[in-house]
């Protein structure tokens, strides 16, 4: 057995893993990780699906093969990682790193601290506070929207903290911000659009951008996988904002 | 006026799409370029729905084309793939309130079995929301990647030092 090439895979198959799973669109993971197994000698052919992925490492020289199936982990979207690790495919490219340098880098990358999450909570619940203002809500309406995305998003982060099922995060945080949303009900406002733009923080853009990008470039099957699971998401979404629909219908009418 | 009036649309385009590309926890040097991406790409949507009077989906088109070929050079300046750039930057432009009608259309169609006109009126609108709503959020996507297609060789070296 050729112990380097099988190290060479394995490290190209936990580099891929990485990106799959925190929202790279699958031409660029494809790329990267040829780039970065030419660097290193070997040829690698690889194909991409939404639970695991299957990658053969072959070695010209001296004619040997060594495959590698690995699951995708379930991690949350994070661009910092599509860029780092673009950036140190390229590096392994233009610098020839060797492998353990690889790794060294690589390990920092995944180490970098996340933003704070008080501080994304506030982000978020800026930019659904905007979201309303585009749609032509007043005063009233934004305060609240902001108000609702906070109780909304704080839910969310809970219980993804606490590793609950994804489709019950989504369905209970669209529930809890469009009842805070609601409460522009009491005022004269347009509680329309503030139940409407209280639950969007939720939609899944990136699953749904990036299915779209898959597609076109001709990876369908991946793409119609991540659109289908987008597409569940947005479902979860609709039956809490409907749940609320349903209680405070009659005068939304 | 005119310009007064792109501009109140790009400033909240902006703070939405730092808001939201925050979630997706991009790399802190992309922020400025993804509010700049944001409003840009917002007020010609707005623009162009309001002074040319295009539909929503043909604007949005627009609009993300001309997100993307702007990523590819903010993105050379940034070394951050386009994704990382353009994706934030479409988020506000989500058609948000097709959406929410859809989903109510839909809820009030499941209400209205029994009064057929009333369940007819609540499908066309479900229909023609939906429609919407999925046409704009496809063209959004396409519009932005079409520059890669275009200049493949500088798309793919970007984060390149």
């Amino acid at each position: 057995m050729n112990d380097e090439l099988k190290e060479t895979a394995k490290f190209i198959a936990d580099y891929a893993a990485c990106l799959t799973g925190s929202g790279v669109h699958t031409s660029r993971i494809l790329r990267n990780s040829k780039r970065i197994g030419e660097s290193l000698g070997v040829t690698i052919h690889m194909t991409v699906l939404h639970k695991s992925l299957i990658l053969t490492a072959y070695n010209g020289q001296n004619d040997s093969f060594y495959t590698e199936v690995v699951d995708i982990p379930e991690l949350p979207v994070n661009f910092e990682y599509n860029s780092e690790l673009s950036s140190l495919s390229w590096k392994a490219y233009d610098k020839r790193l060797p492998l353990d340098v690889l790794w060294k880098e690589y390990r920092q990358i995944k180490a970098k601290p996340a933003m704070s999450p008080y501080l994304v909570l506030l982000l978020s619940g800026l930019a659904n506070a905007s979201f309303c203002k585009l749609f032509g809500g007043d005063r009233i309406a934004i305060g609240i929207v902001f108000l609702a995305t906070l109780a909304g998003f704080f839910t969310r982060q809970q219980m993804q903290r606490r590793h609950i099922n994804h489709f019950i995060v989504f369905t209970v945080s669209a529930f809890v911000a469009s009842v805070c949303a609601s409460t522009t009900l009491l005022f004269n406002t347009a509680s329309e659009i503030a139940v409407a733009t209280s639950v969007l923080f939720l939609i899944p853009g990136v699953p749904l951008i990036n299915g779209v990008i898959d597609i076109v470039e001709g990876h369908t099957l991946t793409g119609s996988s991540r659109l289908m699971h987008a597409f569940l998401l947005i479902v979860c979404i609709a039956a809490g904002l409907s749940l609320s629909l349903l209680l405070f219908k009659s005068r939304l009418l | 006026m005119i310009f007064t009036d792109i501009l109140m649309d790009g400033l909240p385009a902006a703070i939405a799409g730092v808001g939201f590309g925050a979630i997706s926890h991009p790399p802190k040097r992309a922020f400025s370029y993804i509010a700049v991406l944001a409003a840009v790409g917002h007020a010609i949507r707005f623009a162009l729905m309001n002074y040319l009077s295009l539909d929503i989906a043909f604007a949005s088109f627009c609009a993300a084309l001309s997100i993307g070929v702007l990523s590819l050079w903010f993105g050379r300046l940034s070394y951050c793939p386009m994704t990382v750039l353009y994706i934030p930057a479409l988020l506000p432009m989500i058609p948000g309130m097709y959406a929410y009608r859809a989903v109510f259309a839909l809820m009030m169609f499941m209400h209205s079995l029994h009064t057929p006109e009333v369940a007819d009126t609540c499908m066309r609108m479900f229909f023609s929301n939906a429609i919407v709503a999925a046409g704009t959020i496809f063209l959004l996507a396409v519009g932005a990647t079409i520059p890669t297609f275009l200049f493949p060789k500088r798309a793919y070296s970007i984060t390149r030092k």
